[in-house]
C-alpha cells in the first residue's frame, strides 16, 4: 500500500521541488500544505504516514503545528520530521526533546531525506 | 807695748775677727784667719786647729806656723789615743783649757763651764808623758782651748811655741773668746753646709722629678742617671715589676751593674736580673724582718755585711761595695725597686805616726812625729743619713711617677682603644650615613617614579572609558574612577569608601536580592580567581539598571590578596547590536537556505539519473552544479557556525563524556570518507571522563580527521590518539602522512580562509573555515590547539582540553 507523505512548508518552491524529488525517488503519495493550519487539516483528513514539517513559518510555526498535532489524538502518532534552516546542533537538540522522529537541515540531499523517511516507515 | 795699747790691739783683733767671721761663711777661710790672728795675738810659733773625727782621731785642719821655728802639722791625722777619751770628755764637759810650760814643768788648767770664763787657772805639775809629747812636737809651751759645737767637741784651738812662754789669764780669755766665735762660725758654717746640701738635694729631687713627672713621656733613664749622681753612687737601676702575668718586668740601668744571675728552670738555665731571682725576695724578707719597714734597704759594706751566696757571683767582678734599695711602693702596691750601687774608694790618710807601731796599749809618749801615709784601697763608703733620706725621697718620686705613668699608659691604651672604637664607629656611621643617603636618594627617585606612575595611573584611570573601582577585602571601595561614577550616576566622592555591592549590584534585573557572598567579585577576593562576567546588571543612582560586563581581578601584595579591581562597562548598546546581528544571521541563514533547498533538491535528483537520459555534457554540468551547491551549503554552515562560536553566542553544553566514545564516534562519521580515499584510520581510544560539549568536540575531531584524510596519499594510515597529561589535560593527536605544512604557515593555518594552497578549497572540498572553527571550539573549552609538521613527511594536529571544569 502506497504510503502518504505530507509536506508542510510555506515556501512554494521547496514544497514542489521536494514533492517531485520524493515522487521520483520513492513510491510514495505526496500531499502538501502551505501553512501550519492547512497542514493540521490535511493531517487530520488524510492521515499521512509521515509529516515533513518546516519549522519557520508565518502565523503558525513548526513547533506550534507539532504541538497541535500532538494534541490531536487523530494525528498524535504520525511520525514528524522537522525541516529546518537552523543548523545549530543546540537548536536541533531542542527539536529532539519534542520527540520528533527526525530533523533534516535545509538545504538537504533528497536522497538522504528519502533514506530517513524509508527508515521511519520501516 | 803699754797695757792700753795691748787692750786696744786686743779689741781691734776681736773686732776684726768677728767681722771676718761675719763676712765669710766659708769655714776654711774662718779657720785660716782664726789661726793667723791668734798666732799674731799670742806671738807664738804655731797655732793650729785640730778637728775630731767621729772615732776620736783627728786632723789638723788649719794652721799658722813659723816654719823656721816649728814644723807644719797641717793635714796630719792623729790617732784617737793621742788625746784619750777621758781627756776629750774633760774638754767637752768642763770646757777645760790647758796651758803647759815645759820649762817650769807646770800645767795650768782652767774650766770655763757655765760661761765662767773668769775662772782661776790652777797649776800643777805637768805629766811627763805630756811634756815629752809636746817636746817631740818641738814645743816648749802650749795653750789648748776646746772648740765646742753645741754638745759636741768639735776640735781644739792649739798654740805651740818653741820657747817657754807664759800665757796670762787675759790672754787665755781672749783666746777663749776667739774659740767661742769660732764655734759660732762653725755652727753657722755647718748650717750653711747643711742648707747647701739641702738645696742641692732639693735641686736633685727637682731635676729627677722633672724627668719623672713629664706625663707624656717618663724619662726614667735620665731620672735614674740623675738619681745615681745625686746620691753619689757609681750605678743604679730601676726594676719595674710586671703589671700582670702576661707582661715582663722592665729594667732600667745606669752606670756599673751587677751581672745577671743564673736561674734554674725546667730543663734549662736562664739568666735573670737580681730582682727576678728568687734570692731577691728572700733577701728582702730577711732584711725587712730586722729593720724598720719604712727604711730603705741599705748595705753599707759588702765586706762587713754578708751577701746572699748567690749574689757574690754577680757582684764579685765589680767594684761595687754597697747598695741601697728603695722599695717603690704606692698605695699599697709594690711597683718595683730602685737600687743604687756605690763603688769602694781608695782612702789615703796622712798620719802623724804609724798606727801599727804605736800600740794604744803603749803608754809611752811618742818620740817622733814623722809623717806616715796610710792608703786604704776599695773601701766601702758608707751611706750618710742624708743620702739615704735623699734616696728614699727620690724613690718615692719614682714610685709616684711609675704609678702615674702606668695609669697614664692604661689611660692611653684605653684612649687608643676608645679612639679605635670611635674610628670604627665613625666608619660604621659613615657607611650607614652613605647607605642612608643612598636609600633616601633611592626613595626620592622611587617616590618621583611613583608620583609619575601615580599621575600616569590617574590619567589612565581618569581617561579610561570603562568604569574601574578597587575594593579591599571587606568589599569597601578604595578608589573609583570618574567613568565608573559617571556610568553609575554618582559623584566619585559618593562611591569612595563605600560597600559598593550594596549600591550597584544588590539585586538581579528581576529584583531578586543578590548577596555579596554570591558574587564573583567576592570569589575573586576569597580565591584570587579572575572572573569575566557578562550576564549581570548594575544599578544606577536613579534606581534604573543596565546590563554590565565586568572583570574582577585580585590585587596582591607579596602573594597576599589585599583586594580586587573591577573593570566594568555598560553593554546595553552592545546587546542591542548583538541581538540585531543574531537576528540578521538568523534571517540570512534562513533566507539563504530556503532557495538553496529547492536548488539542491532539484539538482540532486536531476544529477542522479533517475529521469530520462541526458547527454554526457548536461550530466556533467548538473554534477558541477551539485558540487558547488553542496560547497555553498557547507560555506554557509561554516560561516554561521564560526561567527556564533567566536562571538560567544553559542554556549558550550558541557557534560561528562568518555573521551573514548567521542573518538570512536568521530571516526565512525569519517569512516566512509576514509574508505573512499583508501585511507586506514587507526584509533587508540582513551577512556577518561571529559567535561565537554559532545557535538562540538566531535565536530573538532571530524574536522581534523577529514582534513587528514583529504591530504593523505591513498594506502596510508591516519592516527587518532589521546593521552592523559600530568597537568590534568587530555592531549588529542591526529597524525597523517600527507604533504606537510611549511613552517611559516603553522600559525596562520588556523585563521579563516588560510589554506596552504588556495586551490585546496576547490579540489579538497574544504571551506577554509574548518581549522578556525576547531580553534574556536577548543578555546571555548579552555584548551589549546596547534600543529607540528615536517614538510613532505606529514602533520600532527594536537589539541589539549582540561578534563574537568
Amino acid at each position: 500500500m502506497t504510503k502518504t507523505i505530507l509536506i508542510i512548508d510555506d515556501d512554494d518552491d521547496i514544497r514542489e521541488a521536494t514533492q517531485i524529488c520524493l515522487e521520483i525517488i520513492g513510491d510514495w503519495k505526496i500531499i502538501t500544505a502551505s501553512s501550519g493550519r492547512e497542514g493540521l487539516q490535511e493531517a487530520t483528513n488524510q492521515k499521512p504516514d509521515v509529516i515533513l514539517l518546516d519549522v519557520m513559518m508565518p502565523d503558525m510555526d513548526g513547533i506550534e503545528t507539532f504541538t497541535q498535532l500532538q494534541a490531536n489524538t487523530a494525528t498524535q502518532n504520525i511520525p514528524v520530521i522537522f525541516l529546518t534552516a537552523k543548523a545549530q546542533p543546540a537548536e536541533q537538540r531542542q527539536f529532539t526533546q519534542l520527540k520528533v522522529s527526525g530533523v533534516i537541515t535545509k538545504p538537504y540531499d533528497p536522497f538522504e531525506l528519502s533514506d530517513n523517511i524509508t527508515k521511519i516507515l520501516g | 807695748m803699754t797695757k792700753k795699747k795691748k787692750v786696744d790691739s786686743l779689741e781691734m783683733m776681736l773686732h776684726r775677727m768677728i767681722d771676718r767671721i761675719r763676712q765669710s761663711l766659708e769655714l776654711s777661710v774662718i779657720l785660716s784667719s782664726t789661726v793667723a790672728e791668734v798666732r799674731a795675738f799670742l806671738n807664738t810659733d804655731r797655732v793650729k786647729i785640730y778637728q775630731f773625727e767621729a772615732d776620736g782621731s783627728g786632723e789638723v785642719v788649719a794652721e799658722s806656723v813659723d816654719s823656721q821655728k816649728l814644723s807644719s802639722l797641717l793635714g796630719q791625722h792623729f790617732p784617737a789615743e793621742d788625746i784619750p777619751l777621758e781627756i776629750r770628755e774633760l774638754y767637752l764637759r768642763e770646757r777645760q783649757r790647758t796651758i803647759v810650760n815645759i820649762a817650769s814643768r807646770q800645767i795650768g788648767m782652767s774650766s770655763s763651764v757655765n760661761g765662767n770664763s773668769e775662772a782661776e787657772i790652777k797649776f800643777r805639775e805637768v805629766d811627763p808623758c805630756h811634756a815629752e809629747y809636746l817636746v817631740a812636737m818641738g814645743a816648749q809651751s802650749s795653750l789648748v782651748v776646746p772648740i765646742v759645737d753645741r754638745d759636741r767637741l768639735w776640735g781644739l784651738l792649739v798654740s805651740h811655741h818653741s820657747l817657754p812662754q807664759i800665757v796670762t789669764k787675759n790672754e787665755l780669755e781672749v783666746v777663749q773668746l776667739i774659740a767661742d766665735q769660732t764655734s759660732i762660725a762653725i755652727a753657722q758654717s755647718n748650717l750653711l753646709e747643711s742648707t747647701r746640701a739641702q738645696a742641692k738635694q732639693e735641686a736633685s729631687i727637682n731635676r729627677v722629678g722633672e724627668f719623672l713627672h713629664s706625663m707624656t713621656e717618663m724619662q726614667l733613664q735620665k731620672a735614674l742617671k740623675q738619681t745615681v749622681f745625686a746620691v753619689q753612687g757609681s750605678g743604679g737601676r730601676v726594676y719595674i715589676t710586671p703589671q700582670n702575668t702576661e707582661s715582663e718586668g722592665q729594667l732600667f740601668v745606669s752606670g756599673e751593674q751587677p751581672l745577671l744571675l743564673a736561674q734554674e728552670e725546667e730543663n734549662s738555665q736562664s739568666f735573670v736580673p737580681l730582682e727576678k731571682h728568687p734570692s731577691w725576695q728572700t733577701w728582702l724578707k730577711n732584711t725587712l724582718q730586722s729593720r724598720d719597714l719604712a727604711l730603705p734597704l741599705a748595705i753599707a759594706d759588702f765586706d762587713a755585711n754578708p751577701l746572699p751566696s748567690d749574689w757574690k757571683i754577680c757582684f764579685k767582678p765589680t767594684r761595687i761595695k754597697s747598695i741601697i734599695t728603695i722599695k717603690l711602693e704606692y698605695r699599697q702596691k709594690i711597683l718595683g725597686y730602685l737600687s743604687i750601687f756605690r763603688q769602694g774608694i781608695d782612702i789615703e790618710t796622712i798620719w802623724a805616726k804609724r798606727p801599727d807601731r804605736d800600740d794604744p796599749r803603749n803608754q809611752f809618749p811618742r818620740k817622733s812625729f814623722e809623717i806616715w801615709r796610710e792608703l786604704k784601697q776599695n773601701k766601702a763608703r758608707p751611706w750618710t743619713s742624708s743620702e739615704i733620706e735623699l734616696a728614699q725621697t727620690l724613690g718615692n718620686h719614682f714610685a709616684i711617677a711609675i704609678y702615674q705613668y702606668q695609669l697614664y699608659q692604661q689611660v692611653r691604651a684605653l684612649n687608643a682603644s676608645l679612639e679605635l672604637r670611635v674610628q670604627e664607629r665613625t666608619a660604621e656611621l659613615q657607611q650607614a650615613n652613605q647607605k642612608l643617603v643612598q636609600e633616601i636618594s633611592d626613595r626620592l627617585k622611587t617616590r618621583a617614579s611613583l608620583e609619575r606612575l601615580s599621575h600616569q595611573n590617574e590619567l589612565i584611570l581618569n581617561s579610561a572609558g570603562e568604569g574601574i573601582y578597587g575594593l579591599n577585602l571587606e568589599g569597601i571601595t578604595t578608589f573609583v574612577n570618574p567613568a565608573a561614577a559617571e556610568i553609575l550616576g554618582y559623584g566619585v566622592d559618593e562611591l569612595e569608601s563605600q560597600p559598593i555591592h550594596e549600591i550597584v549590584n544588590h539585586s538581579t534585573a528581576e529584583g531578586i536580592v543578590y548577596s555579596w557572598q554570591e558574587t564573583p567579585i567576592y570569589q575573586t577576593l576569597q580565591t584570587g580567581e579572575i572572573h569575566y562576567i557578562t550576564n549581570e546588571i548594575f544599578w544606577r543612582k536613579d534606581r534604573t539598571n543596565f546590563p554590565v560586563e565586568y572583570v574582577s581581578t585580585p590585587i596582591r601584595e607579596q602573594e597576599q590578596i589585599v583586594g580586587a579591581v573591577v573593570i566594568f562597562k555598560d553593554i546595553t548598546e552592545r546587546l542591542i547590536i548583538d541581538r540585531m546581528k543574531d537576528e540578521f544571521v538568523s534571517v540570512v541563514s534562513h533566507e539563504l537556505r530556503t532557495p538553496l533547498t529547492s536548488i539542491r533538491s532539484a539538482i540532486g535528483v536531476l544529477s542522479s539519473g533517475r529521469l530520462e537520459p541526458k547527454s554526457s555534457k548536461s550530466q556533467r554540468l548538473l554534477e558541477i552544479a551539485l558540487n558547488n551547491s553542496n560547497h555553498l551549503v557547507r560555506l554557509i554552515n561554516d560561516i554561521l557556525d564560526l561567527e556564533r562560536i567566536k562571538s560567544g553566542k553559542v554556549t558550550m553544553l558541557k557534560e561528562n563524556h568518555n573521551a573514548a566514545d567521542l573518538m570512536t564516534d568521530a571516526v565512525e562519521i569519517v569512516q566512509s570518507m576514509a574508505d573512499k580515499a583508501q585511507i586506514t584510520i587507526s584509533v587508540t581510544p582513551l577512556s577518561v571522563q571529559l567535561w565537554s560539549d559532545r557535538d562540538r568536540l566531535i565536530q573538532t575531531l571530524t574536522n581534523l580527521l577529514s582534513n587528514a584524510i583529504k591530504f593523505s596519499p591513498p594506502h596510508t594510515t591516519v592516527h587518532l590518539d589521546a593521552q592523559l597529561q600530568s597537568d590534568g589535560t587530555i592531549r588529542f593527536e591526529v597524525k597523517d602522512r600527507g604533504r606537510g605544512i611549511p613552517p611559516d604557515s603553522l600559525e596562520t593555518i588556523f585563521d579563516r580562509f588560510q589554506q596552504v594552497d588556495a586551490s585546496d578549497s576547490r579540489d579538497r572540498g574544504g571551506t577554509g573555515l574548518g581549522l578556525a572553527i576547531c580553534r574556536s571550539i577548543v578555546q571555548q573549552h579552555g584548551g589549546q590547539i596547534w600543529v607540528e609538521s615536517i614538510l613532505g613527511q606529514g602533520s600532527t594536529f594536537c589539541f589539549t582540553l582540561p578534563i574537568g571544569d
